[in-house]
């Protein structure tokens, strides 16, 4: 479904991703980790284009990301993106937020867009508070209303960006809940997370990233078993020790 | 003190002043306003561009409007836009081109450099994530624009839009150079006329201080409440 080929960036000359090289399977689940500034952000926005590369070459469903005629607007439409800090539309009601694309990019009528965001507000348990601003929601809800409003485009895959980075610990159940539930109905997804026990429960292939690099990009079980090399070990312990 | 003035004066001119006056002042400023923040945001969306040409156009057009006095560029246009208007339909003889419509047009031209600044903060103000959001959803370069930068850009940068717009409002007085009868153009031919300078122009100070006052007031309570809203 996602297929990244030896993909390389650089930021003027400071080169962010160094040859770079993963797939992710239709209905797979891929956890991306590693410490700040490996990388990981960078690669998840290279995958819908938010962020250019260098070398390499990604494709999804077989469309050339970095092609020069991919007609960028549609693909993205069909990947999902969640990102750290939820951004929902402040000045739109959540109502809004999640009919605006289907409206503007799937040329969904304002009903059909209206009956498919609140089937998905649903999903995410907020229906009560569709005609609210994000202002007046709770980070945790926030988040879930951004998830909703990536699922309302009907995507082929979802990438998350630290989805649960910026909230307060008692929201971030709420969040890897609605998750944990997409990866079981077999959504596509790549994850950028530090939570290890949503990569436990769900994911069925971790990549370790560190100072642009790919470490690690193997099974759940090998990853958390035993890492092969010592870098992943020491992050790990680091990480699950707290 | 008084007893040398002729302060009926006003009174017997308030027809024509409003009338006349105050109505070419308010429609010029409402107008050029409009067209100025019209053309200012698309200068922004250009020199913000990707593309150099663009943003090099913009710029050299900002930076020139910005570095030339008001009075010179009202005569130059008002001058030189018969000719361009010529030139543009083909005439052989320069276009008739009433004094506010050459008004309209200068001012509109130069402000939108000074509205052109105000957006590019404003757009510059919203953060990344909210256009990456809207690309990610599969918006365009014009929808993410319209419906997601410029409307927050615009509500952010209201109170420095509508200050832009009083100084505008003062600024057309200065239409009188080409002897256009705005309110202070219609005061000056009054006062001239009756010989009534100091009454004309003290009361010309005095309605410009209160509408120019009445309304820094008003953005300045709008500002606390944009800023309840955040």
């Amino acid at each position: 479904m996602i297929s990244i080929k030896n993909i390389s960036k650089w930021y003027g000359s400071f080169q962010v991703l160094t040859d770079c090289s993963t797939e992710v399977k239709k209905g797979e689940v891929v956890v991306v980790c590693g410490p700040s500034g490996s990388g990981k952000s960078t690669i998840i926005k290279c995958v819908n284009a938010l962020e250019p590369f260098q070398k390499g070459a990604i494709t999804v469903d077989g469309i050339s990301v970095g092609g020069p005629k991919t007609d960028l607007p549609k693909l993205r439409s069909r990947i999902g993106m969640v990102f750290q800090n939820f951004e929902l539309f402040p000045h739109l009601s959540v109502t809004e937020n999640l009919t605006l694309a289907q409206i503007k990019v799937l040329g969904r009528t304002e009903e059909a867009a209206r009956d498919k965001g609140f089937k998905l507000l649903d999903r995410v348990g907020l229906m009560a508070h569709k005609d609210k601003f994000p202002g007046q929601l709770s980070g945790g809800q926030q988040q879930r209303v951004a998830i909703a409003r990536a699922l309302s485009m009907d995507p082929i895959a979802m990438l998350f960006d630290e989805p649960t980075s910026a909230l307060d610990p008692e929201m971030i159940n709420e969040v890897l809940d609605v998750m944990v539930k997409l990866a079981q109905e077999g959504m596509t997804m790549m994850v950028v997370t530090h939570e290890m026990g949503f990569a436990k429960k769900v994911a069925h292939r971790v990549i370790f990233m560190d100072a642009g690099k790919i470490i690690e990009d193997c099974t759940k079980d090998d990853f958390f078993g035993t890492p092969r090399s010592e870098r992943a070990q020491l992050f790990l312990s680091k990480i699950l020790h707290h | 003190m008084f007893s040398g003035y002729d302060f009926d004066v006003i009174q017997r001119s308030a027809g024509y002043l409003f009338r006349d006056g105050m109505t070419f002042t308010l429609t010029l400023t409402a107008l050029a306003m409009v067209g100025g923040i019209f053309f200012g945001t698309l200068l922004a969306m250009m020199r913000l561009s990707k593309f150099r040409l663009l943003s090099l156009a913009a710029g050299g057009y900002v930076n020139l409007m910005r570095s030339l006095p008001l009075v010179l560029v009202i005569f130059w246009f008002f001058f030189l836009v018969p000719y361009i208007g010529a030139w543009i339909i083909g005439a052989k003889d320069p276009v008739k081109v009433g004094s506010f419509l050459s008004c309209l047009i200068t001012f509109t031209m130069f402000e939108a450099a000074y509205y052109c600044e105000i957006m590019r903060a404003g757009i510059q103000s919203i953060a990344r994530g909210q256009v990456w959001a809207g690309y990610a959803l599969g918006l365009n370069y014009w929808h993410t624009m319209g419906r997601i930068v410029l409307p927050q850009a615009f509500r952010n940068m209201l109170p420095v839009l509508l200050t832009q717009t009083i100084i505008l409002f003062q600024d057309t007085s200065l239409v009188y150079v080409i002897s256009a009868t705005d309110f202070l153009g219609a005061a000056s031919k009054v006062a001239n006329r009756d010989y009534r300078l100091v009454e004309m122009y003290t009361f010309v100070a005095v309605v410009y201080f209160i509408m120019s006052y009445g309304l820094s007031t008003l953005v300045k309570s709008l500002q606390s409440r944009i800023a309840i809203i955040r």
